[in-house]
C-alpha cells in the first residue's frame, strides 16, 4: 500500500535523451526539408493540442468519477492527477503559437474583402484570442490544482468538509470545461478554416480528449505494472478502463457521422468545403481514421475477456492513441497547410520530442507522494472492488 | 420434479447469504438455486456459474440485422425502386447507416431478450408457487437439494454455525 514510485535516474536520462535527440533530427529535418512554416507551425499547435488534450482529459476523468460519487478508480486516482502536471507547461507551449499565428490562421492579419471574416472578427482577432487563452489556462491550471491539493488533504484528514470541498472543486471544473473545451477547440482548431463551422465540433474534439486521456491511462498502468509497480490495480479495474474506452470510442463515431452525415446531406458549401478538402487530397487518411478509431477497438473490445486483459487493452489503446494523433492532423492540418500537408519525418519525431517530455513530466510527478492514495474515503472500495 | 425435496435456508442480507453459499459448496451440498432480489457480486463465482453466452447471440442477431438492414437499403434503392432524392446518388451509404443502426440494435436487442426466455424455460402459462411472499422483495434464499438421507434441516444448521439466517426450512415439491 505504501507504494512510492521511483522516477529512477536512469529513466530519466533515457526520456532526456531521446527528447534530446528528438528536438536535434526535428531542427534537422526542417533545415533538410523545405517544409515551409505553416507547416512546422501547425505540426507545434497539433501535439501541443494533443498532449494539452491527453492532460485535460484526465482532469476530466477524475472530476467525473468525483462528481458521481464513484469509487472504482481511486486506487489509480493518481495517475489522472499526475497527467495534469502538464498543463503549465501546454501554457507556456500554446502561447508560441503568437509567433505562428500567420501561418497558421488565415483570419489573423487578413486583409482584403470578405463578408463572413469581418463579421467574425469580433470573435475572431488576435488580442481577444490570447485573452481567452490565458482565461482557459489559468482556469483549468487553478482548478485541477485546487483537485490535487484537496485530495492530498484527504490523504492526512477525513473530516467531512474537505470531502465536500473536493467535490465542489470536481463541479466547478465540469462546469468550467465544458464551456471551455468547446469554445477552446473553436479558437485553436476549428478557425484553421476560418469560413467553415460546425455545431459539434466542441463535443468532438472532448471526445478525441477523453479517449486519448484513457488510453494514456492504461498504458501508463501497463508500464508502471512491468516495473513492478501498482498490484493494487486488477483485472476489474482494467475492465471498467476497457469499458470505457469501448464506450466513447463508439461515441466518437456517433459524432464523427453526426457531424459529416448533416452536412452531406445539405450539401451547403460553405460547409461541405471541409470534407471536400480532406476527401481530394487525404483519402486513405480520412478512412483509416474512421477505421483504428471505430474498427479497431469495437471488434478488438466487445468481447467481455479481453477488457479484462491489460495487454490486449494496452494494444489497443496504442491504436486509439496514434489514431486520435491521426484524427487532430486531419483536423488541423489540411486547413493549415493545404495540399502539401503530409506526415513525414518532421511529424514523427516533434510528436517523440513531445511524448517524451509529456511522459517525464508525468512520471516526475508521480514520483511526489505515494503511488496509491491512503486514507481516502473511497479507497477500500476501490481496492475490493468486483466488476 | 415430481416429490422433490429441497431445504430454504433465507438471510435478509447477501453478505451472510454469500458466506453460506461458500460454507455449503465446501461442505459438498447441492444448491439448487439461490433467490435473490438484485445481482450480488461474486455470486456467480462463488456458485461456479459459466458466463451466459447470451450476448454471443446478441452479436450474431446484430450482425444479422445489420446485414439484412443494408442490404435491403441497398436493393430498395438501387434495383426495386431507384429515386434520385436530394440529387444524392442511388447507392449512397451515409443514408443508410442510421437505419442499418437501429436494425443491429432492434434485432440484437430483441435476438437477447428471446434467447433468455427460451433459455430459462419461461412462457405464459407457467405456474409458480412461492413459499413465502418476500422472495419477490428483499429476501436472500439458497435453495438446497435434499433428496439425500445425510442432508437435513439439522445438518444444515451445523454447517451454517455462525450465519445470520432467518429461518430454515424443509419443503416438499415445490
Amino acid at each position: 500500500m505504501d507504494e512510492q514510485f521511483n522516477f529512477r535516474k536512469k529513466y530519466r536520462n533515457i526520456l532526456l535523451t531521446i527528447a534530446a535527440a528528438g528536438l536535434v533530427l526535428t531542427v534537422i529535418s526542417i533545415l533538410i526539408q523545405t517544409y515551409g512554416a505553416s507547416r512546422i507551425w501547425a505540426n507545434v499547435l497539433l501535439n501541443n493540442q494533443y498532449f494539452m488534450g491527453i492532460a485535460l482529459g484526465g482532469a476530466f476523468f477524475v472530476a467525473v468519477h468525483r462528481v458521481a460519487l464513484s469509487g472504482w478508480h481511486t486506487v489509480l486516482q493518481r495517475l489522472p492527477d499526475a497527467m495534469t502536471a502538464f498543463l503549465p507547461v501546454a501554457f507556456i507551449l500554446m502561447l508560441l503559437i503568437y509567433f505562428g499565428m500567420n501561418h497558421i490562421y488565415a483570419w489573423a492579419n487578413f486583409e482584403g474583402h470578405n463578408e463572413v471574416l469581418e463579421e467574425k472578427k469580433a470573435w475572431l482577432n488576435i488580442p481577444f484570442f490570447f485573452i481567452r487563452m490565458i482565461v482557459y489556462f489559468s482556469g483549468w491550471i487553478a482548478l485541477t490544482w485546487l483537485m490535487r491539493r484537496s485530495s492530498d488533504t484527504l490523504m492526512t484528514s477525513s473530516e467531512m468538509k474537505y470531502q465536500n470541498q473536493r467535490r465542489l472543486f470536481a463541479c466547478l471544473f465540469l462546469v468550467f470545461y465544458a464551456i471551455t473545451v468547446s469554445t477552446s477547440s473553436w479558437d485553436w482548431i476549428m478557425s484553421v478554416d476560418p469560413l467553415w463551422f460546425s455545431t459539434v465540433f466542441g463535443w468532438y474534439v472532448f471526445i478525441s480528449m477523453f479517449v486519448t486521456s484513457l488510453a494514456f491511462i492504461t498504458l501508463l498502468i501497463w508500464l508502471l505494472k512491468r516495473l513492478g509497480y501498482l498490484r493494487v490495480v486488477r483485472e476489474d479495474h482494467v475492465h471498467d478502463l476497457g469499458i470505457l474506452l469501448f464506450s466513447f470510442s463508439i461515441f466518437w463515431t456517433y459524432l464523427w457521422f453526426a457531424q459529416y452525415e448533416l452536412i452531406w446531406y445539405g450539401h451547403l458549401p460553405e460547409e461541405t468545403t471541409y470534407y471536400i478538402t480532406r476527401l481530394k487530397d487525404f483519402k486513405p487518411l480520412f478512412f483509416i481514421n474512421l477505421g483504428i478509431n471505430f474498427v479497431v477497438p469495437f471488434f478488438g473490445l466487445i468481447r467481455f475477456r479481453s477488457k479484462r486483459q491489460l495487454g490486449w487493452v494496452a494494444i489497443i489503446a496504442i491504436f486509439l492513441l496514434a489514431g486520435h494523433w491521426l484524427d487532430y492532423w486531419l483536423m488541423i492540418m489540411p486547413g493549415a497547410v493545404g495540399e502539401k500537408a503530409g506526415i513525414g519525418i518532421l511529424e514523427v519525431f516533434m510528436t517523440v520530442v513531445y511524448a517524451s517530455v509529456f511522459i517525464f513530466i508525468v512520471l516526475r510527478s508521480l514520483s511526489v507522494g505515494p503511488l496509491v492514495v491512503k486514507n481516502d474515503p473511497f479507497i477500500k472500495e476501490s481496492l475490493t472492488y468486483e466488476s | 420434479m415430481s416429490n422433490r425435496k429441497y431445504i430454504s435456508i433465507s438471510f435478509n442480507d447477501e453478505v451472510p447469504m454469500l458466506q453460506a453459499v461458500r460454507k455449503l459448496r465446501d461442505s459438498n451440498e447441492t444448491i439448487l438455486d439461490v433467490l435473490s432480489p438484485f445481482p450480488v457480486h461474486g455470486l456467480d463465482d462463488a456458485l461456479s456459474i459459466k458466463r451466459s453466452r447470451i450476448p454471443v447471440g446478441g452479436f450474431i442477431f446484430g450482425a444479422l440485422g445489420a446485414i439484412l438492414a443494408f442490404g435491403f437499403q441497398a436493393w430498395v434503392f438501387t434495383i426495386d425502386y431507384p429515386l434520385i432524392i436530394g440529387g444524392k446518388p442511388y447507392f449512397s451509404i451515409p443514408t443508410f447507416i442510421p437505419i442499418t443502426f437501429e436494425v443491429t440494435v432492434l434485432f440484437g436487442g430483441l435476438s437477447m431478450v428471446a434467447a433468455f426466455l427460451i433459455r430459462s424455460k419461461l412462457k405464459p402459462e407457467i405456474e409458480f408457487e412461492s413459499f413465502d411472499e418476500r422472495i419477490t422483495d428483499d429476501l436472500f434464499v439458497i435453495l438446497i437439494d435434499s433428496g439425500e438421507e445425510k442432508t437435513t434441516v439439522e445438518s444444515i444448521k451445523a454447517t451454517l454455525s455462525g450465519i445470520q439466517t432467518i429461518k430454515i426450512n424443509e419443503h416438499t415439491n415445490g
